[in-house]
């Protein structure tokens, strides 16, 4: 079954993923009019800055067996059985945080949603854009990732193109290929020496 | 382990105004460079394009997304384009700086401005006959009004050259003219930067970039070079002057207010509003020991080369300053000010006041300067900032002050030397002096505040290289004590003998970033009694800290006229390794000088030593292996 893949090494921070995310969780589906939503739409993925200022789309990994899902008193949190996506449903959720207090990685929030009861305060996480699926369409944090950093694929198929790339990158008597591009690496370098010269 | 302010900034009063403001729950610029981490990739690669509409485009640096817009321009034509833009933007921002003094130039001589007057008449008469205009016999206003009319006519097109680029060597010249970047128009070369950079436009990315240089150009022998020839006949040819530097400048008893910004037209009406004698009293009435007036930024650089003005702090000081609570006004006219200034200046009593017409910022009352009604705009506004005194709370200014000696104009650097470029020439040869560098730019939150100037030029000195330096990083290096005469002890055994018989600093002020063109006049003077070009000479520039577009004109402007040059930050054009190995390299065959790009200002002292012997060498001089 395919799943949304991390590959953070192609994470440049342009954050459209969590703009795309948004729209996608918005009544109106447009970044014109979802912007003007009230409540307004928020997105279930969230970029970080690493030590160097490198992005990490950082978004919910649907783990089995998961945390929130645990350590859900209500029993809001559930999976769904086809795609194993980890869900809340808005109406049980009382907010009481314990689903983030037991995940490892920090992809809850809570706040007043559309399809939630009006005005009610609820957890919100990624539901991998099961609408959209439904539709024939890719999760909306991929359909905008340019660069790779996130696709939707078979695990085992993105693994493999990983032991690809990196044989590739290491063969020997081929012309170099480096895994990271050169301009990356350039931009990369400068921003660590900037971090590591405020030690001094 | 640093605290979070001592990897911010090295300067002491950095350091604790910072502590100061975060207990005051103030944000800062460092606050909000932190609040936008990650920034977007694509944007510090220049990969990313707004031109028209049908983008937004951005080009994939791995190779998997799109590789080229929705026009079909590729990551070299987009970065070309983004850079070329930068360079536009820059020089346009410096030239329109040089055209709103040729337009005050031009008042005066039609008695329309009647408080601004010709200050340095020699000047005036020197310039006017480069320019062709006819001195002998003739009234100072008359001639003003025609050297005025000359100056306006190298903004348009149908001149076809500058006048000022002829105080270029002739090989620089020669090269310019090979190489098809002679500037032909200060605002026709950003006029035609926009053009080419409009979609189905300029799509070589070779041309482009030649172009950007050509724009650089006509900043730098043009709309620059306006700037601070006019400033100097209205305001006085600067001379050796001393002055005090750091926050330590501001006074607890006496109305502090402060200029920011970069055109003397304001700041020297607010200076004689300060100096007047029934202000003094007016203050002294309102429990005040007197008027205070201090400057931040480039502003501040002009009155401090001209009149000895106290220096508050540069660009990563600008919020720090208010943080004192001891600003009763600050009065800015145009770029480099934040526009968080006006929403952080209600924390404390400060009075912000906006002078431009092109400039407005939220949270600042708008008091339009015009040359008309500057004097008595500027008496009505120091008024209010007295009137202000009483509002004050508690204030901080916990350091003193550091003294520096500003003011070494290129006429003042050919005085001290006895009239002729021949005894720097003679250290030179000599190898006293390695070679001479120019140390230029702002400050970037990037780079830890003052840490890149400080550390570059003190490492360049302490190798008998002679750092001339302007804008941000010129008040970096007062601040850390390298501009008295007693300051040679940080120099190498050559640079302290021959700093030291002449009784000069180590490091010489020689202005706003405006002036950076005085630094070019020094290097052509030098090559033409040398008979050689500026490429062949042992000197170097770098900008350690930058951040505005004006300073990617100047580096570029810089470079074309064959100074190599060293940033600090990354410029936006790693998506395309075409670009960068052209600027960083191949431009050498082109134009005899390239860019380099190190943060690390050790590092970027090595780069610029082993340039300087390198060309040490060719000229047949001792050189050192570095």
């Amino acid at each position: 079954m395919k799943q949304v893949q991390v590959h953070p090494e192609r994470c440049l921070g342009c954050m459209q993923c969590m703009l795309a995310c948004a729209t996608a969780h918005s009544r109106t589906k447009s970044l014109f009019t979802a912007v003007g939503e009230s409540p307004l739409p928020k997105p279930r993925l969230h970029v970080g800055a690493g030590s160097h200022d490198e992005g990490f789309p950082n978004r919910c990994r649907h783990c089995d067996p998961a945390p929130c899902l645990l350590a859900c008193l209500p029993g809001a949190i559930f999976r769904d059985p086809d795609t194993g996506t980890v869900l809340v449903d808005p109406d049980l959720c009382i907010n009481c945080a314990s689903c983030a207090m037991a995940c490892p990685f920090g992809v809850l929030r809570y706040h007043q949603d559309w399809v939630a009861p009006a005005a009610k305060i609820v957890a919100q996480k990624c539901d991998n854009c099961l609408e959209r699926q439904h539709e024939g369409l890719i999760p909306a944090c991929v359909e905008v990732c340019k660069t790779g950093a996130l696709t939707f694929e078979e695990s085992d198929e993105a693994l493999r193109r990983k032991t690809r790339e990196v044989a590739r990158s290491v063969s020997m008597g081929m012309e170099e290929q480096p895994l990271i591009p050169t301009g990356v690496q350039l931009l990369r370098q400068a921003k660590k020496q900037r971090f590591e010269m405020r030690c001094r | 382990m640093k605290t979070k302010a001592e990897e911010r900034t090295i300067t002491k009063d950095g350091q604790l105004l910072l502590k100061k403001m975060e207990q005051d729950q103030v944000e800062t610029v460092w606050d909000r460079l932190e609040a936008q981490s990650p920034q977007c990739g694509y944007c510090e690669m220049g990969l990313s394009c707004r031109v028209c509409a049908m983008g937004p485009c951005r080009i994939d640096p791995f190779g998997e997304g799109p590789q080229r817009g929705v026009c079909g321009a590729d990551a070299d034509i987009i970065v070309a384009r983004n850079l070329g833009r930068m360079i536009a933007a820059g020089a346009a921002a410096h030239s329109d700086h040089g055209r709103d003094l040729v337009e005050v130039l031009a008042e005066v001589a039609a008695g329309k401005a009647p408080e601004y007057s010709i200050t340095d008449e020699e000047k005036l008469r020197r310039i006017a006959r480069e320019y062709g205009v006819e001195t002998e016999g003739r009234e100072v206003l008359e001639i003003a009004g025609e050297l005025a009319a000359a100056m306006q006519e190298e903004f348009g097109t149908r001149k076809g050259f500058l006048t000022m680029a002829n105080r270029a060597p002739a090989k620089r010249r020669e090269i310019w003219q090979k190489v098809g970047i002679a500037p032909r128009g200060v605002d026709r070369e950003t006029s035609e930067m926009m053009h080419r950079t409009h979609m189905g436009v300029d799509n070589g990315w070779q041309s482009l970039l030649l172009h950007g240089l050509r724009n650089a150009l006509s900043d730098g022998w043009g709309g620059s070079m306006i700037a601070t020839e006019v400033s100097d006949i209205l305001f006085g040819t600067p001379a050796p002057t001393p002055n005090m530097v750091n926050i330590g400048v501001l006074k607890e008893d006496e109305v502090n207010i402060v200029v920011h910004g970069h055109n003397p037209v304001v700041s020297e009406m607010i200076m004689r509003a300060c100096e007047s004698a029934e202000m003094v009293e007016l203050a002294r009435k309102k429990g005040a020991k007197g008027i205070n007036l201090t400057g931040l930024c480039c502003t501040g650089n002009e009155l401090l080369m001209r009149h000895g003005i106290p220096m508050a702090g540069n660009h990563l000081m600008t919020e720090l300053v208010i943080g004192t609570g001891a600003v009763e006004m600050m009065i800015v006219d145009y770029q480099c000010i934040m526009p968080s200034l006006g929403a952080l200046a209600p924390c404390y009593h400060t009075r912000m006041i906006s002078t431009s017409d092109k400039a407005r910022f939220p949270g600042m009352e708008h008091r339009e300067f015009h040359p008309d009604n500057a004097a008595e705009l500027a008496l009505t506004l120091v008024r209010e900032a007295i009137e202000n005194f009483d509002q004050r709370g508690e204030t901080y200014i916990p350091v003193d002050a550091v003294p520096s000696v500003g003011g070494f104009s290129v006429e003042a650097i050919i005085g001290a030397l006895g009239g002729t470029p021949q005894p720097l020439i003679d250290a030179i040869t000599a190898g006293k002096i390695r070679g001479a560098v120019g140390v230029v730019g702002c400050n970037n939150p990037k780079i830890k505040h003052d840490y890149g100037h400080v550390t570059l030029t003190r490492r360049l000195i302490e190798n008998d290289c002679l750092v001339v330096d302007t804008g941000c990083a010129a008040i970096a290096n007062a601040k850390a004590g390298f501009k008295v005469a007693e300051a040679i002890k940080y120099a190498g055994p050559g640079l302290q003998e021959v700093c030291g018989a002449l009784g000069i600093p180590p490091v010489l002020h020689m202005g706003s970033c405006v002036d950076n063109v005085r630094i070019l006049v020094l290097a052509a003077a030098l090559a033409n009694a040398l008979q050689v070009d500026i490429s062949d000479l042992p000197l170097a520039g770098a900008a350690p800290e930058w951040y505005s577009e004006k300073a990617v004109s100047i580096g570029s402007y810089f470079v074309a006229s064959g100074v190599y040059t060293v940033l600090g930050p990354m410029p936006p054009i790693t998506g395309s390794m075409n670009v960068v190995n052209l600027l960083t390299s191949d431009l050498n065959d082109v134009i005899g000088a390239s860019f380099a790009v190190e943060a690390d200002p050790e590092k970027a002292a090595v780069l610029i030593r082993r340039h300087i012997e390198a060309k040490r060498k060719a000229l047949g001089l001792s050189a050192l292996d570095i």
